[in-house]
């Protein structure tokens, strides 16, 4: 896993200051016009993610605080889904090394259900580090618009990881605990064990599929399933923890085995919905419900999401880069509201309020919703795909590829960009958006003298696409 | 930017009414009191939401092609262009980074170019990297003088 774009923000608002400071001095009849861009210059000096000072005579459509935040929180919230990896990359190999060394019938087995475990590590890890390189792509790019559009593309990334990473640590307890168990517990049915694996997996694999998928729609579901999925576990979880001493042949061994299981430290989210399995029936259904308060979410007295995490979250799901339903997802299974009794039921309103819920999020919603299927607006490419070789050559491949840089638009809309319907401008005009946009960039290339970067093509189409109000909100073309 | 509503209904009527409910009887004349400002901010000051700067483009060129003041039109957006990129005027050091920003108004402006005017547009561009204009130089409007002398009008 490679490091970051932090770095790369550093650097940049360093560059803009020198930038700041090499530009010519104003000359008297320059300087009335220059006022606004002065402002910004000062900004950028302390500490803006604006474009250069060169570009901020004109106002841009993103206001640069905003755009600071967003790349910080998609920062945050990298870091932490990363060490969370980073934990469970080190607890899967110890445990690899463990079960193969544990002597007895199918020894074999459990280390697949490791095994199992690392493929999910590989995917979350590679996700990451994608979100690590377009965060830093983004870091690098001039146009405001642009790279507000970029750090969402990062969202199904940094949401599938951040999902997946949850289950993950949840199956690693289980892994754990069927350790100990097989290891130390000797009397207990190894054959009841992995089948109890086996069930755990088979329910695992459909909501792990969906997540490396990064379908946006199936993403959106398989988050909605998740507390109730890791309510599932937990409960599991719990069923072996009391059943394995139940085995003990004498009740003196049960004490110690009840004791030993019980001191297991669990690394994920079940900590928190374990206590709560363990309350009288009856206040679970009391729903002893989560509130906002000003520490952050509240369970009762105790502070279950920290107020930073959930104003981290909050920023993420107003920029469009992570979806309300992935950060209350996020909110149930690290408060522990996991249980089947309570699966169909949502947030507080406060809490879902400080999470970033408003209308223009809801609105968010029910557009893209409006065509999880039929009503959705058709895709294009909006670096054209007959040129996907030159585009490649400047460096659109793997999760920078051309296919990810797509709109969705109204059939109308599209053929008025691309040159038909009502666009009747007079038959010499070339306004079809392929060709405009090919010979925009191939007429810089020619005047610059070499290849383009990637960033240099970005600040053309994000040009481009701003006077042609394509709207830059992109998405993958699969 | 809006989310691509400048497309929806019939944008060259709300392009027309905007500007004529800004006292201005053609969309040339409503430009023309805006010199160097680019294309977008002209979009955005008639319609912020709903009304994008190909459009405006669209509309000047209709314009000019009636009026046969095509060359004319095609220095101005070169101005316009040239303002948006080099806010501070022609660099004085013609280093990678300020080259590009140069053929980043170029390009763009050839783009949006009409094929009439397109071979004379590449020499125009051809002509400003050979023999740069001197350091500063911000041309305020399409009868700036050196732009006059590479892309004279030919309409009469």
């Amino acid at each position: 896993m490679h490091l970051p774009h932090a770095l790369a923000l550093a650097q940049r608002e360093g560059d803009e200051r020198s930038h700041a400071l090499t530009s010519p001095p104003d000359t008297p009849e320059r300087l009335h016009r220059r006022r606004g861009s002065r402002e910004d210059v000062t900004r950028v000096g302390l500490g803006s993610a604006e474009g250069t000072a060169g570009d901020a005579a004109f106002p841009r459509a993103v206001d640069s605080e905003r755009l600071r935040d967003t790349h910080q929180s998609v920062f945050v919230a990298w870091l932490e889904v990363s060490n969370a990896a980073r934990h469970s990359s080190a607890a899967l190999s110890r445990l690899e090394d463990s079960m193969s060394r544990l002597h007895g019938t199918l020894p074999d087995v459990f280390v697949r259900f490791v095994e199992y475990g690392l493929q999910q590590q590989r995917w979350i890890d590679a996700e990451l580090e994608a979100v690590s390189r377009m965060a830093h792509a983004a870091s690098e790019v001039e146009d405001p618009d642009m790279r507000l559009a970029l750090l969402r593309l990062t969202g199904s990334r940094l949401e599938a990881a951040m999902l997946g990473s949850f289950l993950l640590a949840a199956w690693l307890d289980h892994l754990e605990l069927t350790e100990v168990v097989l290891r130390e517990c000797r009397f207990y049915s190894v054959e009841t064990l992995a089948w109890k694996m086996f069930r755990l997996r088979d329910r695992l694999e459909p909501a792990m599929k969906v997540l490396s998928s990064l379908e946006p729609w199936q993403v959106e579901t398989a988050a909605a399933d998740l507390p109730a999925l890791m309510g599932y576990l937990t409960d599991e979880f719990h069923a072996t923890r009391e059943d394995v001493p139940r085995a003990a042949r004498s009740f003196e061994r049960a004490v110690l085995v009840k004791e030993l299981l019980e001191t297991l430290a669990l690394g994920s989210a079940m900590a928190m919905a374990l206590p709560r399995l363990l309350l009288p029936a009856t206040s679970l259904t009391l729903g002893t419900g989560l509130a906002m308060g000003s520490n952050g979410v509240m369970m009762g007295t105790q502070v279950v999401v920290s107020a930073e995490w959930v104003e981290m979250m909050r920023r993420l799901v107003q920029a469009g880069v992570i979806s309300l339903s992935a950060v209350s997802a996020a909110v149930r299974i690290r408060s522990g509201q996991v249980l089947m009794a309570q699966a169909h039921e949502g947030l507080p309103q406060g809490v879902r309020e400080a999470l970033g819920d408003g209308p223009e999020v809801r609105g968010m919603r029910v557009t893209g919703r409006a065509g999880a299927g039929m009503g959705e607006p058709p895709k294009h490419h909006v670096l054209p795909k007959e040129f996907r070789e030159w585009f490649e050559k400047r460096g659109f491949t793997g999760e920078m590829s051309i296919d990810q840089f797509c709109v969705r638009m109204e059939r109308a809309s599209h053929e008025a960009i691309h040159g038909g319907g009502n666009w009747k401008l007079g038959r010499k005009w070339p306004g079809e958006w392929n060709r405009m946009i090919m010979k925009a960039l191939g007429d810089a290339e020619t005047r610059v003298g070499r290849m383009l970067t990637r960033n240099e093509v970005l600040d053309i189409v994000a040009k481009r696409m701003r006077n042609y109000d394509v709207p830059m909100k992109f998405t993958s073309w699969r | 930017m809006s989310d691509g509503r400048s497309w929806e209904g019939n944008w060259k009527a709300r392009l027309y009414e905007r500007v004529r409910e800004r006292g201005y009887d053609s969309l040339t004349a409503f430009a023309e009191a805006r010199p160097a400002v680019p294309l977008y901010l002209l979009a955005e000051e008639l319609g912020k939401d709903d009304l994008a700067a190909v459009q405006v483009l669209s509309g000047l060129f209709a314009e000019a092609e009636r009026s046969k003041r095509v060359t004319r039109l095609v220095r101005d957006v070169l101005v316009r262009e040239l303002s948006e990129s080099l806010p501070d005027g022609w660099p004085a050091v013609l280093d990678d980074a300020n080259r590009f920003k140069v053929a980043k108004a170029l390009g763009c402006w050839s783009a949006d170019t009409p094929e009439s005017h397109e071979e004379r547009a590449r020499q125009v561009g051809d002509a400003l990297l050979a023999t740069p204009p001197p350091p500063g130089w911000r041309p305020l409007g399409p009868d700036d003088e050196l732009l006059l002398t590479l892309l004279p009008d030919e309409e009469v």
